[in-house]
């Protein structure tokens, strides 16, 4: 009779936890909109530029400049 | 560094195409020495010449062969643009060239018509193996290392032309240093000035050595010249190798693929329809 009473008992809090446990997780849904930790920086940093027959997109390790060019890259 | 140090600077035609050093502070002997290099290696890398390294290599395929360092390294070099372009960049062209008769510089006229028969490019690493000193093709694959080797050739330059120099061999260019004003190289890329600063730059086209319906540029997945809606791209990466490899993937990837795969790759880049 008590094995019976203790499989009951084993079976009841279970059963109980994990009601419980579903009962919190939908009432503490992952929102969305949450900023990152640690905030990440933003990683567009390119700027388009307009270029004849086309637009050049530079990033930021690659600056304009008004000098003029020593050398150009070309098709060969 | 000056506001603006006195370029020195040096023009030459090797490979069939233009070439030009620029360095503060280089010296004449120095500049001479990377033309004589440059020369050299065109000599040993050109696939219109019977005698060349490469095209004994090419006629070699089934076998291992002896080989330079200077073309492992190439050959290393393409396997890992075929790896990081995932195949879009493949070497393994000389099949197609033939097919489209494009067997021979364009100086010396126009290709003859052919019916290109010809299907997708093998995968480079099932065509070509490398170990130290030696290399092997399967029979039937041939190389053409093209924009690769003066990609290549440019960043090996500044090695040599020392830690402020530019090294432009037919478009594909090498900026090493902070240039002349200490902002970077100035160089022209799509008709606005960049400033470069350890960087390389290439540009792949379907414009030039063009004839009839075919031109240079083989799609690897057809085996034919490219047809993907962009004529011309440029591109500035970390190297000038890479620059050629990305602008070329850029171009074969096709004109709504691209601007994703060169914000991914490049550092700044110019497509053109």
């Amino acid at each position: 009779m008590r094995t019976v009473f203790l499989k009951l008992g084993a079976t009841v809090l279970t059963v109980a936890t994990t009601l419980l446990s579903a009962l919190y997780v939908t009432s503490h849904l992952k929102n969305p909109a949450a900023p990152l930790q640690p905030s990440v920086l933003s990683a567009s940093g390119a700027s388009t530029v307009s270029a004849p027959g086309g637009s050049l997109t530079l990033g930021p390790s690659v600056q304009p400049s008004n000098v003029q060019p020593v050398t150009s890259t070309y098709a060969s | 560094m000056p506001p603006s140090a006195l370029v020195d600077a040096h023009h030459f035609e090797a490979m069939g195409t233009n070439c030009s050093f620029f360095g503060v502070g280089l010296s004449r002997g120095r500049l001479l020495e990377g033309e004589f290099w440059v020369r050299r290696m065109g000599a040993r890398l050109t696939r219109f010449s019977p005698d060349s390294e490469l095209s004994r290599f090419n006629a070699s395929a089934g076998r291992w062969i002896d080989i330079s360092a200077e073309l492992e390294a190439l050959l290393r070099e393409s396997l890992r643009a075929f790896e990081t372009s995932a195949g879009l960049v493949n070497v393994a062209v000389l099949p197609s060239m033939a097919a489209i008769g494009y067997t021979r510089p364009l100086s010396f006229g126009r290709p003859p018509a052919t019916e290109a028969r010809v299907g997708p490019l093998p995968a480079l690493p099932d065509a070509l193996s490398v170990r130290p000193g030696a290399a092997r093709l399967e029979p039937g694959a041939g190389i053409d290392l093209g924009g690769i080797a003066k990609g290549w050739m440019a960043d090996r330059l500044l090695e040599s032309l020392g830690p402020n120099a530019l090294a432009n061999l037919g478009g594909d260019l090498s900026a090493g240093g902070i240039g002349p004003a200490g902002t970077g190289w100035p160089v022209g890329l799509a008709g606005v000035t960049v400033l470069l600063r350890d960087q390389g730059a290439a540009t792949s086209s379907v414009r030039r050595r063009q004839w009839g319906e075919h031109h240079h540029l083989i799609d690897p997945r057809t085996g034919l010249p490219a047809r993907t809606g962009l004529e011309e791209v440029s591109v500035v990466a970390a190297s000038g190798v890479e620059a050629e490899v990305v602008a070329k993937a850029a171009l074969l990837v096709g004109r709504e693929l691209a601007p994703v795969y060169c914000a991914t790759h490049a550092l700044a880049w110019w497509l053109s329809p």
